[in-house]
């Protein structure tokens, strides 16, 4: 495995080191200055999350008001880092108890630095799975609700758990009421032209578990993807049950699922670890429901005004709705006075965006809303390009709805004691780059 | 500022300052434009208060580098408020946001007039900095009589004199006629004698603008300037205010010795007198103290003073004082100073007869070398360079030798160049040049380029008496055990000329020399091995007779590279072995290289190119051009052989059809070559040095195409693939033929034959060119344009578009020969055949023989004729090597197919001929032409040739055109035409050389 990292570096948003650790010789102590200097302090901030400077490569990422700088001065694996990243910032959320911010950090730090020597070893990534580490890193975070009460627990054999053939799941868990949370969450990403055909569209789902289960369950999900119900049909000798079936891409799995199962049999079964989890990933091209359709018309008149009008129609149920709708209809950058109407919500114009942001809080199902809006220009004196026109683009959330038709056929819990679950299922679907050419 | 009072300016700064990062600042930024927007489109109109509250936020918003592309209106209109704290901030705003171009500066000029004539002192400040800064042409047309007016009128305060003054110079600047010459030098000698300092320094700027561009007019205001200085740097008669670390006004001081130095000289004796007594006073009066900022003020001073004292070609004790200060300047610690002194002294340089009392620093500009500073020791290293003379050069050249050692990186190549130059153009003897060059190969081989090591090559080839000891030299560097590149490459080269010369030393028999090659074959690069093969084929030539076990050892490199991936070395494998095998022919093919035209050295060239600082670079070119003349000159050749026609030769270079194309150019870069010619862009030296390295015997010979850009051609005719149609006959050679004979064909493709027919009547000629069409479609878009020389007046009448199936068009094409030049004309001819577009160039063989008419004399007409032609440039003699191998017979066969009649009898030496003949130009008329050609029976690759007429430019190209004949016939060189047959299968005709040549091999 490549290297990760060099030296890892926790910054605020004015550059501040709040903690860092080098894990390997070969970066200089000083480079987080070139990082301040290069990439905090310029236009850059934010265009490339991987930049090289002076020798050496800079892959960075926000998170809140954080920036998490990995210095590498050799061919590192850059997937490897980010993904690293990710989960380091995974196991300090659930250390710190949900939140990862400054104030985090430097309410942590003594924590954190154990974690950081736990989690890399001269730039290999080590476990970084917070089940695990939690048995070994016992101190507690400020507020941490996981470990609530560390001392009724007895030490148990880390060992065995890291070399063990379940390494994310702990022996022993008994709880009162047996329940699991399923969540199916989905982003659309959009890309339509102005005459309402679609240039590209994809769906990203995940789902994520939460499981409050004693002992070692061994569970079993059912979906309609293709594959899956072909497989079943084969095996109970029925033929395919008609009814949508969805087609997944690039699936992948958390490391619990059972892959020799999968290959074999096409199901999902896996022992799960306790708590939260991502279960899998997923992808769709094809046969995506799309939740709103958006009918901009915008016309220049002359030099100095200009006619804005946006439909949107909701597509989905009727019954559903869908929730913090945001609209952005782009404005020239000389916009001087906006006179805007619309039929439901509310809508203003943002100097600092270039645009009109149309809000509307709860949007129901087969209903459709317009924005008409008068825009005024001021004059320049330089001979402006015509208007690039950027595309609007769009934020929501439609609960009970899954843009890619995906369903949860059925969650079977088996265990030695054969108790009974309690099993929950919520659909969501969210807006990724949902953006119409204007 | 009128700040207290905007709270909403004051916070929204505070706001702006307390952004944590850029992001959240461009947001704020982008919010408060969208307000300013809002509020300037506002119908309702602004008051005054928030118009000045928005445009001070624009201000502050463009200050921090964003965007601020509207609101200039509401700036430009702010001018014209009654108002202070309004105008200022509109006077403010717009000289920042907007240039001299603006068209919405127009709007203000009036406005800014009215300031200006006002009675108001503030505001005339206001407006004179806004037009000082921003002011362009309009406003100089229009407002300069005012502010000239302002200039000299005496009731203004000095504060508006200044602005006055500075703001007139801008206007100056942007628009020269703005000040009447006549009417200002009167003025501006008033000007002058102003008692306020400031004033004065504003009027001096003035001053200084006005004389570099017509010092005529102010000479009148000479005398003043000298009695500004007398009253600044002699009296000091100047306020506290005004002084700083004690010295009088620096920069009024700086400006006025600046301004002197417009003037050519000065004539009057008392001015000059008092001038000298000043710079004097400067010159002995500065000293090195501690303090920086009094240093930097002194020395601004002197340093100017010194340039006038360069300018005004002082007496001598005065410059030998100056060289002594600065003597004494780059013996200091602080770097500016002693970076100012080695500069200064190198632009002393300029003035002539400075240069020995300079020598006399030379140990301790040579300490500079070393300074840790870098651009000190650059300077250093330029005035080292520039001072270096005959008498110096041999210590400064070893100096620069040795420092090469431990230079930085950054500077060794151009340390390397310059040490290579100081020894080319102040060698005391050769040998040591030698001696120089290859010790710097050897110590800095990295950064040595390629021309040095070719210069060193043509300066051992050019002189005899240095080849043994040049081989020597390369023969003791291969013993070292690390050798560099470089070096390698000018050993084996030069061991490969001239080892033979060394062959009764101890270690230095050919088998020995090749083994010590061949030892560092395996450590070398693609291009060296190149090298190093023309090395063994040349050791192998001169093993005579052959030592067996040599020749297998060098025979087997040569089959073990003939599968070389490199197409270059490959090429050279094939084709050593080949000819090695021919025996004694090598000896020939493989001959001694001849002589380098005499050239400018390209490395001069190169360090002028590179040089940046514009100061040193006229420093160095008046050194070159005063030691031009003591500079090396690669002997050899005649002077006379520069070729006047440069652009002549460059007619021809046009590219041929493919085929020819490189042949062409090959044949130019080599009669450039040969006459010493100014470099055409691709016959570089490298192409000049390495093609005779090839081989270089005739260059007839394959080798000589062998050379790397010509490789593809002689390998496979890779260019000519890309052309679906081939020519089916090989044009060269057609046009060789027919360069001797009036009629044949001069083009053949699968469609299309031209045939040529001429007839030649004096200095004109009737050709006729038959277009015959061999398909059974027409040919369209048939184009037919004539490229002449400008020696030759051509008239083709015109082509038909359409050349009809099976059927032949006869164009007539009319030729006048204005003056004798080897250049040809070239026919560019296109057609279309399908949708194959086929252009082709082909040379018309209206050549310098066709104007010849042959004319036999008897031993009494042709002595005295020959007597009275007696010099150059009228008779010029020439050696020439590397003639095809030809007997007399053949030769005489030869000069008469060239219509240059062979007397035999009239030479009482059997070995030499004697030829006559008559050219026909429109400027020379009819003139006699006499060649006689000695040749060597033991060597027939050498001839002596000399040729006599009564113009020395026909000399000149007979001359070589005969030459080329002799030893140039190129057409055998190359690899038939994939449907031709071998030429050696053809009838050989006598009279086609190329055809010989070619079965002779």
């Amino acid at each position: 495995m490549p290297v990760a990292a060099s030296a890892i570096y926790f910054l605020n948003l004015r550059g501040d080191v709040l903690i860092n650790r080098l894990y390997r010789d070969d970066v200089g102590g000083n480079m987080v200055d070139a990082f301040r200097l290069h990439i905090m302090q310029t236009k850059e901030l934010g265009t490339c999350p991987v930049r090289q400077i002076g020798g050496c490569s800079f892959f960075y990422m926000r998170i809140s008001n954080v920036y998490i700088v990995i210095v590498v001065s050799s061919n590192a694996n850059v997937a490897c880092a980010f993904k690293f990243v990710v989960e380091a910032v995974n196991l300090f959320k659930s250390y710190f108890g949900g939140a990862f911010d400054e104030d985090a950090i430097r309410n942590n730090f003594v924590l954190i630095y154990e974690l950081l020597d736990e989690i890399m070893d001269f730039g290999y990534p080590q476990n970084l799975s917070p089940e695990i580490l939690k048995l070994y890193i016992t101190q507690e975070g400020v507020r941490s609700p996981f470990s609530s009460k560390p001392t009724d627990k007895p030490v148990p054999n880390a060992t065995l758990q890291v070399t063990g053939a379940v390494g994310w799941r702990r022996e022993g868990l008994a709880y009162k009421k047996n329940e699991v949370f399923l969540d199916i969450v989905e982003s659309v990403n959009l890309l339509m032209s102005s005459k309402g055909s679609v240039l590209r569209c994809d769906v990203t789902g995940k789902i994520l578990m939460k499981c409050f289960l004693s002992g070692m369950p061994d569970l079993k999900l059912g979906l309609n993807d293709k594959i899956g119900l072909e497989k079943e049909s084969e095996l109970k000798s029925r033929p395919t049950k008609s009814g949508k079936t969805i087609e997944l891409d690039d699936v992948t799995f958390h490391q619990c699922v059972n892959l020799t199962r999968f290959n074999s049999e096409k199901t999902v079964s896996f022992v799960p670890p306790d708590g939260e989890f991502e279960l899998m990933k997923y992808r769709i091209t094809e046969g995506v429901n799309l939740p709103f359709r958006v009918l901009p018309t915008i016309k220049e008149l002359g030099r100095t005004r200009m006619e804005v009008n946006v439909k949107v129609k909701s597509v989905f149920g009727a019954k559903m709705f869908a929730l913090g709708v945001v609209i952005k209809v782009p404005v020239p950058k000389q916009t001087a006075k906006t006179s805007v109407q619309v039929t439901s919500g509310r809508a203003k114009y943002n100097a600092s965006m270039d645009c009109l942001m149309w809000k509307i809080r709860k949007f129901p199902g087969q209903t459709e809303a317009t924005l008409s809006a008068e825009v005024e220009l001021i004059s320049t004196i330089v001979e402006k390009k015509s208007w690039t026109r950027p595309p609007i683009q769009m934020e929501f959330q439609v609960p009970m709805f899954t843009a890619s038709g995906l369903r949860v056929r059925f969650l079977k819990v088996w265990e030695k004691s054969g108790y009974n679950t309690v099993e929950w299922v919520r659909y969501i679907t969210k807006a990724g780059s949902y953006e119409i050419r204007c | 500022m009128a700040l207290s009072g905007m709270r909403g300016l004051s916070v929204f700064i505070s706001e702006i300052r307390n952004c944590q990062n850029k992001e959240q600042e461009r947001l704020r930024v982008d919010k408060e434009l969208g307000n300013i927007r809002t509020r300037f489109k506002n119908e309702k109109g602004l008051t005054p208060y928030e118009k000045k509250k928005y445009v001070w936020k624009m201000l502050y918003i463009f200050m921090l580098g964003y965007d601020v592309d509207f609101g200039h209106m509401e700036a430009v209109s702010l001018i014209s408020a009654p108002k202070y704290p309004e105008k200022q901030v509109g006077y403010l705003v717009t000289s920042c946001l907007l240039n001299e171009n603006h068209d919405f500066l127009r709007l203000a000029i009036n406005t800014v007039r009215n300031d200006i004539i006002g009675r108001n002192e503030t505001f005339q400040c206001l407006a004179l900095t806004l037009v000082g800064n921003i002011g362009g042409r309009e406003f100089a047309e229009s407002l300069a009589p005012d502010v000239q007016k302002l200039l000299i009128s005496s009731s203004c305060r000095p504060l508006v004199k200044k602005k006055a003054a500075l703001c007139l110079l801008r206007l100056v600047r942007k628009n020269p006629d703005v000040v009447n010459v006549d009417g200002w030098s009167d003025r501006m000698a008033q000007l002058l004698d102003e008692r306020h300092v400031g004033v004065l320094t504003s009027s001096m700027s003035l001053f200084v603008s006005l004389v570099s561009n017509n010092h005529e007019a102010y000479w009148s205001c000479l005398p003043k300037c000298v009695k500004v200085l007398e009253r600044l740097a002699r009296n000091q008669d100047v306020p506290q205010e005004y002084t700083y670390y004690g010295i009088p006004s620096p920069w009024l001081q700086v400006k006025t010795l600046r301004a002197l130095q417009y003037f050519p000289t000065i004539e009057d004796p008392n001015t000059r007198r008092a001038l000298f007594e000043v710079l004097q006073r400067v010159l002995m009066g500065t000293d090195v103290v501690k303090n920086v900022n009094k240093n930097n003020a002194s020395h601004a001073v002197l340093f100017e003073a010194l340039a006038l004292v360069m300018h005004l070609d002082a007496e001598k004790e005065m410059m030998s004082q100056c060289v002594a200060l600065l003597g004494k300047f780059i013996a200091v610690r602080e770097p500016n100073i002693r970076y100012l002194g080695l500069e200064n002294m190198t632009r002393m340089l300029m003035v002539t007869d400075v240069q020995d009392i300079i020598k006399r620093h030379q140990a301790q500009i040579i300490t500079s070398l070393k300074d840790p500073d870098i651009s000190i020791r650059r300077r250093a290293l330029d005035l080292l360079y520039a001072m270096c003379d005959t008498s110096n050069a041999k210590d400064i050249v070893e100096e620069l030798l040795q420092y090469l050692g431990t230079a930085e990186f950054a500077m060794r190549e151009e340390l390397a160049l310059k040490a290579a130059i100081l020894a080319e153009k102040f060698a005391p003897d050769l040998s040591w040049y030698v001696d120089v060059i290859l010790q710097l190969i050897d110590k800095a081989g990295d950064f040595v380029s390629d021309d040095i090591w070719f210069r060193v090559v043509q300066f051992v080839t050019n002189n005899e008496d240095l080849q043994p000891y040049a081989a020597l030299k390369a023969r003791e560097y291969l013993d070292k055990p690390a050798i560099h590149e470089t070096m390698m490459k000018v050993s084996a080269y030069l061991l490969g000329e001239y080892s033979h010369l060394l062959a009764r030393r101890p270690g230095c028999s050919p088998k020995e020399i090749f083994s010590i090659i061949h030892e560092k074959l395996p450590t070398v690069s693609t291009p060296t091995i190149s090298i190093l093969l023309s090395t063994y084929a040349k050791i192998l030539m001169h093993s005579q007779p052959p030592d067996p076990e040599l020749q297998n050892q060098i025979w087997a490199i040569f089959s073990k590279y003939e599968t070389s991936i490199d197409a270059e070395i490959q090429q050279r494998a094939v084709e050593y072995f080949t000819l090695s095998k021919k025996g004694a022919a090598l000896m020939d093919i493989l001959a001694e290289m001849p002589k380098f035209p005499e050239r400018e050295s390209s490395l001069i060239k190169k360090a002028e190119d590179t040089e940046a600082d514009t100061a040193e670079l006229s420093a160095i070119k008046s050194r070159a051009q005063q030691q031009a003349s003591n500079a090396l000159v690669v002997t050899g050749q005649q002077p006379t052989n520069e070729p006047p026609q440069v652009t002549q030769l460059g007619m021809v270079k046009i590219p041929n059809i493919n085929m020819e194309n490189n042949h062409v150019d090959q044949e130019v870069a080599q009669t450039n070559g040969i006459t010493g010619d100014v470099e055409p862009q691709n016959a570089d030296i490298l192409g000049d040095l390495l093609s005779p390295l090839a081989i270089e015997g005739p260059p007839g010979v394959s080798g000589t195409e062998t050379l790397s850009e010509d490789g593809a051609l002689a390998l496979a005719p890779v260019g000519e693939q890309e052309n679906a149609i081939k020519p089916m006959v090989d044009i060269a050679e057609r046009f060789h033929a027919l360069c001797v004979n009036d009629s044949g064909v001069l083009y053949e493709d699968p469609y299309v034959q031209i045939g040529i027919k001429a007839e030649w009547r004096g200095h004109q000629g009737r050709l006729v060119l038959f277009l015959g069409n061999k398909t059974t479609s027409s040919l369209d878009a048939v184009q037919a344009v004539i490229l002449p020389p400008s020696h030759m007046k051509l008239e083709l009448s015109s082509v038909p578009e359409v050349i009809p199936p099976r059927s032949q068009v006869q164009c007539p094409l009319e030729v006048v020969n204005l003056r004798p030049s080897r250049d040809v004309a070239v026919l560019d001819f296109s057609y279309k055949f399908g949708t194959n577009l086929v252009d082709n160039k082909l040379r018309i063989p209206a050549v310098l023989n066709k104007f010849f008419q042959p004319i036999t004399l008897s031993a009494e007409e042709f002595f005295p004729q020959w007597r009275s032609l007696a010099a150059p440039p009228l008779k010029l003699q020439e050696v020439v090597r590397g003639v095809r191998p030809m007997s007399l017979g053949e030769m005489a066969n030869l000069l008469n197919s060239l219509r240059l009649i062979v007397s035999p009898g009239l030479d009482p030496n059997a070995n030499n001929l004697v030829a006559s003949t008559t050219f026909y130009s429109e400027s020379t008329r009819s003139m006699l032409c006499l060649v006689r050609i000695e040749t060597d029976p033991a060597d027939r690759t050498q001839l002596r040739m000399t040729v006599a007429s009564g113009d020395p430019t026909l000399t000149l190209e007979l001359k070589e055109f005969i030459k080329e004949q002799l030893i140039s016939i190129p057409t055998a060189s190359k690899p038939p035409v994939p449907q031709q047959p071998q030429p050696t299968t053809q009838p050989i005709s006598s009279s086609d050389p190329g055809a010989l040549l070619a079965g002779l091999l």
